[in-house]
């Protein structure tokens, strides 16, 4: 089953004829997944390997048929036209790979997003894999095969890199993955820890969800209360990093734009608000293979 | 990017929001100039951005010249809750009939921005918030429409004290709109006005005429660094990343970021060389990625290390990048070891950004000694430490590889024990040195 993606999950990419553009297109279709049409403005009748390219989104829909997901890959100050483009159409999922997007135009993107019932996956988000289904975003890179594997372990992480780190380290420990989200690492993101949580309770083939939580922001809190609340019954699994930054002045900002020191909930309220809830904080990253065989 | 209470200042003077004269200062002779420009009492202020400013003395009516110049002497150059002072602002004295709170920043889980607005002004709102919520009125924005006046007339009529002769709640809402417009236009992450003091409005011959204006008598803004591209022409000082005057590496490592926004390296660059920057430590950090460098820093003190710096580079940044990174991160003196880690990439070509940390190393004079590791993982790994072996036998340098295979607290664990023995052996080096 795995969320947000499988086997039919149809793409557009904006942006696809940029250097990053054209690099996931063809990982993209590696692994098998159906990138069906592209767009950037003024190179419309282009074609990037074998994807048509169109000068709009209506257009693109309107020759190459209808998507289920507009991949966002253009700079970051023309990030806000290209989502809004993808969400006045109605695209039901808008993936945005783009980094450094200024928080205004996320807020106003999500705002869009949520007139139109439409989910918004990022920013800075790396993308989303369901193994030898299919993916969105530029997860796993050239190479997903050689960390991740088919099986009952969601993940969540603001951070691409580990998602793959986690990846590995899971389909090492012996566990295949439903679906491995990043869900990008900034103050606003379209679709949080909790979203997630929601959709993986209601997926059939995961059975656990392992996290990556980070210093700053609230997402690991608002997971516990879903738990709390019942709306999220499997286990949960959660490693947090970032204790060293606790040691730093109030505001300082690390390499997310959302880690944020002292920003909503120390780390020690979150492991001790996490622990209530009834999920499994894990000491050491590694020992996150262990946990789950305890679990299963 | 947190700004000067002198910056917000200005940026609210911009969109027409009412704020104290005042007549910035960095050393004695400006303060004698600008006394000739104001009248006492006169408000000095120093300019840091820590918070609780006034309880820590850092603002003081001074009736006098005596007074002004002995806090100015007190603090102009020297060090207050941790940071140096390089200004003071004076300002006139704004007569205060009553104190609010008020601002402006982003709720993360409803994913809106939203207003606070306390009666209670001049104090901690965190305090407020314990002591005397039903003070607070919280006001959430649509982030397409903004705040919508006849809501706030709603919300308003009727609920500011103290009726005079105008409607203030007008004045209130007016204030409101602005602030807002500051918030977006600006890009700011966070707009506090704290105290906005309501005062009788002077009329032109300089008696008070029964009006009322609201006036923001001090200014806390964060800009979205995101959002500074677009905002060139701001005039506002660069920080350091916790210290307000950034160190020589922390702003040659921002600069790297400013041109391309391609990948990122060095956005963020934290000095860790003692307070207030943290403890001061002796190894490198060259992190990749937002996620894993908070991890391998956790693990290098978890196995009892001291880093010399936090840093990190992610995305896909040019070799270019890396090389300039690598330079600044590695001009620290005093380094017992060099720890390039991240997690197994998606798209960052490994081997362009190793051979930019390659080209960075061989810049580094004297040429480096100490154990440096690398742990990395994704596109072109191999290549790229089939090339780092290579340079390492040609230029003698001491590197330890490990891929994906090996944990990143695992290779984080190898840094620390290898600069432990490098500075055993350096010690026995220097002592026999001198026989």
């Amino acid at each position: 089953m795995a969320i947000l993606v499988n086997r039919e999950t149809r793409i557009l990419i904006q942006g696809i004829t940029g250097k990053s553009g054209m690099q996931v297109t063809s990982e993209l279709l590696d692994y098998g997944t159906r990138v069906v049409s592209g767009v950037t403005p003024g190179k419309g009748g282009q074609e990037v390997d074998t994807v048509p390219v169109f000068n709009s989104v209506g257009e693109a829909l309107r020759e190459a048929g209808p998507v289920d997901v507009a991949m966002i890959y253009v700079p970051p100050l023309a990030s806000y036209e290209a989502a809004v483009e993808a969400i006045e159409v109605q695209i039901p999922l808008v993936h945005i790979f783009v980094e450094k997007m200024p928080v205004f135009d996320t807020a106003r993107v999500i705002a869009h997003a949520s007139q139109k019932n439409v989910r918004v996956l990022g920013p800075a988000s790396v993308g989303a894999i369901s193994p030898g289904e299919g993916k969105i975003g530029s997860v796993g890179g050239p190479a997903p095969d050689a960390v991740f594997s088919k099986g009952p372990v969601g993940i969540i992480s603001k951070s691409g890199g580990m998602c793959s780190e986690l990846g590995l380290l899971v389909t090492n420990g012996g566990f295949g993955q439903s679906t491995v989200v990043g869900i990008g690492g900034d103050l606003l993101v379209g679709t949080t820890f909790v979203d997630l949580l929601l959709e993986f309770e209601k997926d059939s083939q995961t059975k656990v969800v392992v996290a990556f939580g980070e210093v700053g922001g609230s997402a690991e809190v608002e997971a516990a209360r879903v738990i709390e609340e019942g709306k999220f019954t499997k286990p949960f699994i959660v490693f947090l990093a970032g204790k060293f930054a606790e040691k730093l002045p109030h505001d300082t900002a690390l390499g997310h734009a959302g880690a944020i020191v002292g920003l909503e909930a120390t780390m020690e309220q979150k492991i001790k608000i996490l622990k209530n809830s009834g999920a499994i904080v894990a000491e050491n990253f590694e020992d996150i293979p262990k946990l789950i065989k305890k679990v299963l | 990017m947190k700004l000067y209470e002198f910056e917000g200042l200005r940026i609210l003077s911009k969109v027409g929001i009412e704020t104290p004269f005042f007549v910035m200062t960095s050393d004695l002779d400006a303060v004698k100039q600008a006394r000739k420009r104001l009248k006492f009492p006169i408000v000095a202020k120093v300019q840091v951005l820590s918070g609780n400013r006034g309880r820590r003395g850092g603002v003081k009516v001074c009736t006098t010249e005596k007074q002004l110049t002995a806090f100015a002497r007190e603090h102009l150059g020297k060090e207050f809750n941790g940071e140096q002072v390089r200004f003071i602002a004076l300002a006139e004295k704004v007569d205060i009939e009553s104190e609010y709170y008020i601002s402006i920043t982003y709720d993360t889980a409803l994913k809106i921005p939203f207003l606070l607005f306390s009666q209670k002004g001049g104090v901690d709102i965190e305090e407020v918030k314990k002591a005397n919520p039903e003070a607070i009125i919280r006001i959430d924005f649509d982030p397409l429409a903004g705040p919508i006046k006849k809501d706030l007339e709603k919300i308003f009529r009727g609920s500011t004290p103290n009726r005079g002769r105008t409607p203030k709640e007008d004045r209130l809402i007016d204030f409101i709109l602005r602030l807002w417009d500051a918030f977006w236009r600006y890009d700011c992450r966070l707009i506090e006005v704290n105290p906005l003091a309501l005062r009788r409005a002077q009329s032109k011959r300089g008696s008070v005429n029964g009006e009322f204006d609201y006036v923001a008598v001090d200014a806390k803004i964060i800009l979205d660094d995101a959002g500074l591209a677009r905002h060139r022409d701001l005039d506002v000082l660069s920080k350091g990343a916790i210290s307000a005057i950034p160190s020589q590496r922390e702003l040659a490592a921002k600069k790297i970021d400013e041109e391309d926004y391609r990948g990122s390296a060095g956005s963020t660059f934290i000095e860790l060389d003692g307070s207030p920057r943290g403890e001061a430590g002796d190894i490198a950090i060259l992190a990749s990625g937002g996620g894993a460098s908070l991890l391998v820093m956790d693990a290098v003190i978890a196995s009892g290390g001291r880093p010399a710096n936090y840093t990190e580079y992610s995305g896909n940044p040019s070799r270019e990048k890396v090389e300039k990174l690598t330079q600044v991160t590695l001009s620290r003196k005093g380094l017992s070891g060099c720890l390039v880690a991240g997690a197994v990439a998606n798209f960052t070509d490994i081997y362009e950004t190793l051979s930019g940390f390659v080209q960075g190393l061989g810049q580094i004079k004297p040429k480096p000694d100490y154990p440096i590791v690398i742990r990395r993982g994704g596109p072109r790994q191999k290549e790229a430490y089939e090339m780092l072996r290579r340079v390492a036998k040609k230029e003698e340098y001491d590197i330890h590889l490990f891929g994906p295979e090996t944990p990143i607290s695992v290779a984080c664990k190898k840094m620390v024990e290898l600069s432990n023995q490098f500075k055993v052996q350096s010690a026995k080096f220097k002592v026999n040195g001198k026989k």
